[in-house]
């Protein structure tokens, strides 16, 4: 069962002061919501780097061998002299390797934000509210119960709008 | 381009935009939020639109069915010229699709700030230029049902690709760029689908709002994989777009045709579809911008910064034309050098002066800083830019194919009412499908947009920007 406390900020220096309040006082696991991205709370939050790059590493590069692969093996199998040229030339064959690459490579960019957001989502997660799109920020702590109480006093001394638990 | 540097109290500079304030009367986030999505709501003028666009369809459909029928000879197809009107204007749109990706990848690199607003557009139109462009390979055949034989994948009807040709790269190129442009675009509106989704009251629209978010519910971990990923698909995007009309060059540079068999193709090429894109861009956003009562939002600043970028590319583009028709002098190949002549001043003079008019001589109003300012004059020279770079098409393909080597190889080319028609049923394709987009999806970057506008604090910040003056000609209502 998962038990926390949201608090709805209308200014960003109070979620930003929330954050940092929650993070001292180790009052458990922190979401941020906001209807932008924001460096204030990216460096309060001070998440790790997102893993992103390493689809998009291993999607480039499996790209660029397959184009190459698909060409020279097409080639091989289904051979078309032209001129007396050879059959397999790797200088036209780049451009499949150029074009899967990037093909390759932006598709598994995105599987890789699909995979690391944990979308698509079938249903809003405990503590989201449709304000957070438009112009507020949410910050959900998840905590023990006992720790309840501690966290909306936090936030509401931090100039949260509005707290309310959830579970 | 628009700088940060801040102006000198006794200078005004209105061309210059300060540090922390590109959107001065955009004041917060709700703001944002009620004014983009006032777009969605349908009115007279966007029918009105939309009806011309459909017909224009029809009539370009009905075209279509009499060349099926009556076969591709009423296309006004004459050999040796066997490419015209559609495969310049399959050229054309494939040019008018860079500008989307050029505004969107390239200059999110480069962190140009007056992209922001007109990139959403900008997206949207270069999905709906090259899906336009994909119609006419399928357009050129006298069978159109058998298109899929022009897809190079081996078979048993023998028909093997040949990985040397540029038409095989042409299609992998073109392909890619349909697919990533549109991944781009689509992953962009996410954010934007879910602002939609979190203020409709209609259950089923909100259905279908959720669905198109994925869930997307804004926190901060999805922001930063987002931003991540929005990065690397622009690192993608960027390489993407210089290769595709670099390509779609080499469809021409590589065959033997005078005037085609040159080095200077690719580079030409991707200047001027950034050219014509750019072109294409004013075309679209000054009426919007107008209709919607969004001048605040694509200010004058971003104008006059696309403007600039369009001043640049018809120069590099006008630098091409002189550096071609110097080649063909110098190269002293007699072939070579009546082309050039037939080109300017003998057979093909008229569509030769069209373009140099629209894209070297007019595009350089430009250095005046009002007339880059006047949202009325950008919207003409749009015009003229489209027209300029449809005729450099013409201009490359027809002359050159209508005058080869040997004299039985001299000809001409006089496009019939099918080829009109079905020209004008491509505009008409491309601007149903745009004025669709409009009408369901966010014309303007919700959540990019709020990203420049500055939040809302208890405590003033330190480097907060003045809260009135020196961008009066930004305010709406302040515009021609």
């Amino acid at each position: 069962m998962i038990q926390g406390m949201l608090g709805a900020f209308r200014e960003l220096d109070a979620a930003v002061d929330a954050i940092e309040a929650l993070k001292k006082d180790r009052t458990g696991e922190i979401t941020v919501y906001t209807p932008t991205p924001r460096h204030e709370l990216e460096h309060a939050v001070h998440p790790p780097v997102s893993p992103v790059r390493k689809f998009t590493l291993a999607g480039g590069l499996f790209g660029a061998i397959a184009g190459y692969w698909m060409a020279i093996w097409c080639s091989e199998y289904w051979p078309l002299v032209v001129g007396g040229k050879a059959i397999s030339t790797w200088i036209p064959y780049t451009v499949f390797s150029f074009e899967l690459m990037v093909l390759i490579g932006g598709l598994s960019t995105v599987a890789g934000l699909f995979i690391c957001a944990g979308i698509p989502r079938l249903t809003m997660t405990v503590g989201y509210d449709g304000r957070f799109s438009h112009g507020e920020y949410g910050v959900w702590v998840q905590c023990a119960p006992e720790k309840l109480k501690d966290a909306e006093a936090i936030l509401r001394r931090c100039g949260a709008v509005e707290v309310h638990g959830a579970q | 381009m628009a700088t940060i540097a801040r102006p000198t109290d006794d200078m005004p500079r209105p061309n210059i935009a300060k540090a922390g304030l590109q959107l001065p009367a955009v004041k917060d986030y709700e703001q944002v939020d009620r004014e983009i999505m006032a777009t969605l709501r349908p009115t007279k003028g966007w029918f009105a639109a939309l009806t011309i666009a459909i017909v224009c369809l029809m009539i370009g459909a009905a075209a279509w069915t009499y060349q099926i029928h009556e076969g591709l000879g009423v296309a006004g197809y004459n050999p040796p010229v066997m490419w015209g009107v559609y495969i310049v204007t399959f050229v054309f749109w494939i040019g008018i699709g860079h500008a989307g990706t050029l505004i969107s990848a390239i200059l999110y690199l480069f962190r140009a700030g007056f992209r922001t607003t007109i990139y959403r557009c900008a997206e949207a139109m270069t999905v709906f230029a090259v899906l336009t462009a994909g119609l006419f390979p399928i357009l050129h055949l006298g069978r159109p049902w058998k298109f899929f034989w022009l897809v190079p994948y081996p078979n048993w009807r023998l028909l093997w690709p040949q990985f040397k040709s540029p038409l095989v790269w042409d299609v992998f190129a073109i392909s890619t760029y349909l697919t990533i442009s549109t991944t781009f675009l689509f992953i962009g509106l996410i954010p934007d689908v879910a602002v939609l989704r979190d203020a409709e009251k209609n259950p089923i629209k909100k259905q279908i709002f959720s669905a198109l978010s994925f869930g997307w519910r804004n926190s901060e971990a999805e922001w930063r994989h987002f931003a991540r990923a929005y990065l690397f698909l622009a690192a993608f995007s960027t390489p993407l777009v210089l290769s595709v009309h670099s390509v779609v060059s080499f469809d021409f540079a590589m065959a033997l045709v005078p005037g085609w068999h040159t080095t200077i193709f690719a580079p030409y090429f991707v200047a001027g579809a950034i050219f014509s894109g750019m072109g294409m861009v004013f075309t679209i956003i000054i009426p919007i911008r107008k209709f919607f009562k969004l001048q605040h939002y694509v200010t004058l600043n971003h104008l006059d910064a696309g403007a600039k970028l369009c001043l640049f590319t018809s120069m590099v583009v006008g630098c091409a034309y002189m550096v071609e028709f110097f080649i063909g002098w110098y190269g002293a190949v007699p072939v070579e050098q009546e082309y050039w002549w037939n080109r300017v001043f003998g057979q093909w003079w008229w569509a030769a002066w069209i373009m140099l008019t629209c894209n070297m001589i007019l595009p350089l109003s430009l250095f005046s800083q009002s007339l880059r300012r006047n949202p009325t004059w950008l919207f003409i020279l749009s015009l003229f830019i489209n027209l300029g770079m449809w005729f450099e098409r013409f201009v490359i393909i027809v002359p050159g194919l209508s005058h080869e080597y040997e004299p039985w190889q001299w000809s001409t080319y006089v496009p019939t009412f099918v080829d009109y028609s079905i020209l004008i049923g491509s505009f008409g394709w491309f601007f149903m499908w745009f004025l669709l987009f409009i009408r369901q999806l966010p014309v303007i970057a919700i959540s990019e947009v709020k990203e420049i506008v500055p939040p809302r604090l208890r405590r003033v910040h330190p480097y907060a920007p003045a809260p009135e003056g020196e961008f009066a000609s930004d305010t709406p209502g302040a515009h021609a």
